[in-house]
């Protein structure tokens, strides 16, 4: 039986052809797993079916009944759910009251809460997803907020569940425990879409691969007749090296040196508790760790986000007493953050506006503080096509651009200040292979220059393969320091759960 | 020419460039529409009402029309200048209820410099310039009170702003004007001296009171459009306005000095508001009364709003209350009191605020256009 089946789906956008004449047939009780670059068209599709967009044209059949979507509401009701990539729950609610928001469960015209925290206990016990119903919602840890956004939809009768990229959140363990959920509801019966874009996991979880690229569908196949390297090929459309080039590192003097650093994270507990290391001009420092364990309070404090407690910073042989973004950036430094919409773009700007941001202020941008529009479209068009952002236009808001061009925007902007020591933190989140190759390619670059480049990251094949040296972070300490060719991922992973200790040489 | 209209006005490259003059034209629309049905309701011609209102508005020909003109241009050029003293803050994400307060500084320092001996004397042509950079200063310094509050302190400016207001409310009238800027007794003048002549605003429209504030506002209009899209600075704001209140951190992050320029913003947005204030004292009521009747900084949020922020807008919305309120005494000849144009005035912003929701409408309506037009292009290809 045929729990969803699309025909001939075609979404235009101005000046994009988000999904191309798209067939997908899906069986009852299978997990089908869509993979693709950012912008391939997977989320689009998966919106169409959500009834959040419109297609331009096609059909949609929901077990074998042609169906005609057009709300959230209508997808609700023909039993389709949706876990999204952000989540969409409230805070300050507790489980249940998330769990049964916008469906509750009433007596009379009072919200019967005690009946709610009784159905959503049964719920969590028939699905085996174990909550406490009772915890407010932003005690949880994200993987345990992503159950109860299943639950929640599991609630309202979903059989066909789509989720969208939601490992992209999630620290190694998690994914593992929501691998598990997911085989248990294929065991229900439950058809699951799984939208990703790593293809290791899609290899691991799913029964069919479906391969999205730049809107068109590649191709359908099954999981035991096909590879990673395969399906990269199909993804990318061409052979991907995904082994990281490697580039001797021809050290120079101390850049960056951190010593004693102690920060308060935002709740104002000490998250990072006196580490101390040195970036050298023409080495890439990778930290490895579990997020969470610190990386956020250093970026915060060497950007000048977050005034340290105690300990020091030295910049290019000074050091500074008092860090503001503003000064740190004039004396060289760029910044790749990990959360594109937070730090690093305006939204409702377009690609031209936002890729002088930070340089505005420098000749020929402006000149006595007036803008001059020709040196910026001139300048916005080159780096457009340098950093492949997609499409071209200057005029596009970034808004409207996919997750990893936006990144790439980012890049564009940030290597083309000028900039002796690189902060990047997680600069390959939520990115496709492609992008990612890109951005790899783009640090050696940047080592080869000559930059000091500290990198932060969650993926250790990205640790050792970028870094010359690695530090782990385990609970606000660096825990080793090591070099790629002298651990292995394993040795890491156990560093990073604050299994294994290694003393460090004193500097 | 609607290509050069789309280019200069509503910036380039908008798919829906229209929408943006589409929605408010559309919320003013309402707002006559549910008025009409309030008079209505009361038992009075809309109709009748709307032609008095119109007829002297200074919008349209009619009698008396040269001196309705002259004095819509006159409140026109006070609403332009608080509406852009809102609109300047809001373009940097911040929301300024300040204006008010900037008016009456305005005035006060207008009524003052006008007035006081050592500069009296002066000739008009180094006298009123000196006047327009002391209110701009006061206003300025006013505003930037809570800016710095703001950035510094991180004390919400809507709650200083409105504090200022009082603040300088009862500095002025409980203090200045009945205390240290009080007219001498024997002068029968209650509230402060008369200014000089040399500080009054020249007449450029006789015989009627229409002096060169209106194009002393255009031209800052213009200055603040300069300022917004081709500086530096303006770039500036602008980042900070499309993210602060959503929490976001990239103009921060990309060394962009947000403090010192939320400051510096709330001194431009003061300054230019301050300007409505030295309008009325030095071109229309030539001293600072005992109990300034205000409201011009509040009517200002409403302008700002009905001009979406952008100072075409503003200068169009301000027209349009100006208009309003030059009309508003003789809709009392169809029984229906002066405060009228406030109903309408109040209904425009809320449709403003609906905005998203017009918005979805008009674009449903065009979506269903193009559909039809490409069934009808596809059936006839059959």
């Amino acid at each position: 039986m045929k729990a969803l089946e699309v025909k001939g789906i075609v979404k235009q956008f101005p000046g994009v052809l988000a999904n191309d004449s798209i067939n997908l047939s899906i069986n009852k009780g299978e997990i089908y797993a869509i993979v693709g670059e950012n912008g391939a068209g997977k989320s689009t599709l998966m919106k169409i079916i959500y009834g959040l967009y419109t297609p331009t044209s096609g059909e949609i059949f929901v077990f074998d009944k042609k169906v005609d979507i057009k709300t959230p509401h209508d997808a609700i009701g023909l039993k389709i759910g949706m876990v999204h990539q952000e989540f969409m729950l409230v805070a300050r609610f507790t489980v249940t009251q998330n769990i049964v928001l916008g469906d509750e469960p009433s007596k009379g015209i009072v919200f019967d809460y005690k009946k709610a925290l009784s159905e959503v206990k049964e719920l969590s016990e028939k699905f085996v997803l174990k909550v406490d119903p009772a915890e407010k919602v932003a005690n949880l840890p994200v993987g345990i907020q992503q159950r109860v956004e299943i639950l929640k939809i599991l609630r309202r009768g979903a059989e066909i569940l789509i989720f969208d990229e939601p490992t992209a959140v999630l620290t190694p363990e998690e994914t593992e425990d929501l691998f598990k959920t997911l085989m248990k509801l294929k065991k229900d019966g439950k058809t699951i879409i799984f939208i990703s874009h790593k293809l290791k996991e899609v290899m691991a979880i799913a029964d069919r691969i479906a391969v999205l690229r730049r809107g068109k569908l590649q191709g359908v196949v099954e999981k035991g007749k096909t590879s990673e390297v395969e399906l990269a090929r199909m993804v990318v459309g061409r052979d991907v090296v995904l082994k990281i080039p490697k580039a001797e590192a021809k050290v120079g003097g101390t850049v960056v040196s951190v010593r004693d650093l102690m920060v308060k994270s935002k709740r104002g507990i000490v998250g990072l508790k006196g580490v101390s290391f040195d970036v050298r001009a023409g080495e890439i420092v990778g930290i490895a760790g579990v997020e969470g364990n610190g990386q956020a309070e250093l970026v915060n404090a060497l950007i000048g986000f977050t005034r340290p407690v105690n300990g020091t910073i030295t910049f290019d042989g000074k050091e500074l007493r008092v860090i503001t973004p503003f000064n740190i950036r004039k004396k060289g430094m760029a910044y790749i953050p990990k959360d594109r919409k937070m730090r690093g773009l305006v939204l409702p700007f377009r690609s031209r506006e936002n890729i002088i941001m930070g340089q505005h202020t420098l000749y020929p941008f402006s000149k006595n503080g007036v803008l001059n529009s020709i040196e910026i479209d001139k300048f916005a068009t080159k780096k457009l096509e340098e950093f492949d952002v997609r499409p071209r236009d200057i005029h596009t808001k970034a808004r409207n651009l996919s997750g990893g061009n936006q990144q790439k925007l980012i890049l564009a902007k940030e290597m083309s200040m000028e900039h002796k020591f690189l902060l990047a933190s997680q600069p390959t989140r939520g990115l496709d292979i492609g992008a990612m190759e890109f951005v790899y390619h783009k640090l050696i670059e940047e080592k080869e220059k000559g930059v000091a480049i500290l990198l932060i990251s969650l993926e250790l094949s990205e640790i050792m393969g970028l870094s010359d040296r690695i530090l782990v972070l385990y609970n606000g300490e660096i825990v080793g320091e090591t070099t790629p060719d002298k651990t292995t991922e394993e040795e890491l992973g156990l560093m990073m759960l604050g299994l294994k200790r290694q003393k460090r040489v004193a500097q | 020419m609607k290509d050069v209209l789309k280019r200069i006005v509503f910036g380039k490259r908008e798919k829906y460039w229209w929408m943006n003059a589409l929605v408010p034209l559309i919320s003013i629309l309402l707002a006559f529409i549910v008025g009409a049905i309030f008079i209505k309701i009361t038992g009075r011609s809309p109709v009748v009402a709307y032609k008095l209102l119109f007829g002297a508005s200074g919008l349209f020909p009619g009698p008396y029309w040269k001196s309705h003109f002259a004095e819509m241009l006159l409140s026109s050029s006070m609403y332009i200048a608080t509406g852009l003293g809102f609109a300047i803050a809001a373009k940097g994400g911040l929301f300024n209820i300040g204006a008010e307060g900037h008016f009456i500084v305005g005035g006060i320092a207008a009524a003052y410099l006008g007035y006081a001996k050592p500069f009296a004397g002066l000739p008009k042509f180094i006298h009123l310039p000196l006047i327009i950079v002391g209110v701009m200063l006061a206003g300025g310094i006013w505003g930037a009170i809570a800016g710095y509050l703001k950035a510094k302190r991180g004390i919400h400016e809507v709650i200083t702003t409105i504090m200022l207001n009082w603040i300088a409310l009862y500095l002025i009238e409980a203090w200045l004007v009945t205390g240290p800027m009080k007219a001498a007794v024997e002068t029968g003048v209650s509230g402060t001296p008369y200014i000089s002549l040399s500080a009054k605003l020249p007449k450029i429209f006789p015989p009627t009171r229409l002096n060169i504030s209106i194009i002393i506002i255009l031209a800052v209009t213009f200055l603040v459009w300069y300022l917004f899209y081709k500086t530096t600075f303006g770039y500036e704001i602008r980042t900070m306005g499309h993210t602060l209140i959503f929490g976001m951190e990239a103009p921060k992050a990309a060394g962009i000095n947000v403090e010192r320029r939320t400051i510096q913003t709330m001194f431009i947005a003061g300054a230019v508001a301050a300007l409505g204030g030295a309008f009325m004292i030095l071109g229309v009521l030539f001293q600072y009364p005992p109990i300034f009747e205000g409201g011009y900084g509040f009517d200002g949020i409403a302008v700002a709003l009905i001009g979406q922020n952008e100072p075409l807008g503003v200068i169009l919305a301000g027209i349009l209350i100006g208009a309003l309120r030059t009309g508003a005494t003789t809709v009392q000849l169809a029984h229906i009191p002066k405060t009228f144009p406030s109903i309408i005035e109040g209904f425009t912003v809320a449709f403003i605020a609906l905005q998203m929701l017009i918005r979805y409408w008009i674009m449903k309506f065009v979506m269903r256009k193009k559909k039809s037009i490409q069934s009808e292009m596809g059936g006839g290809a059959k």
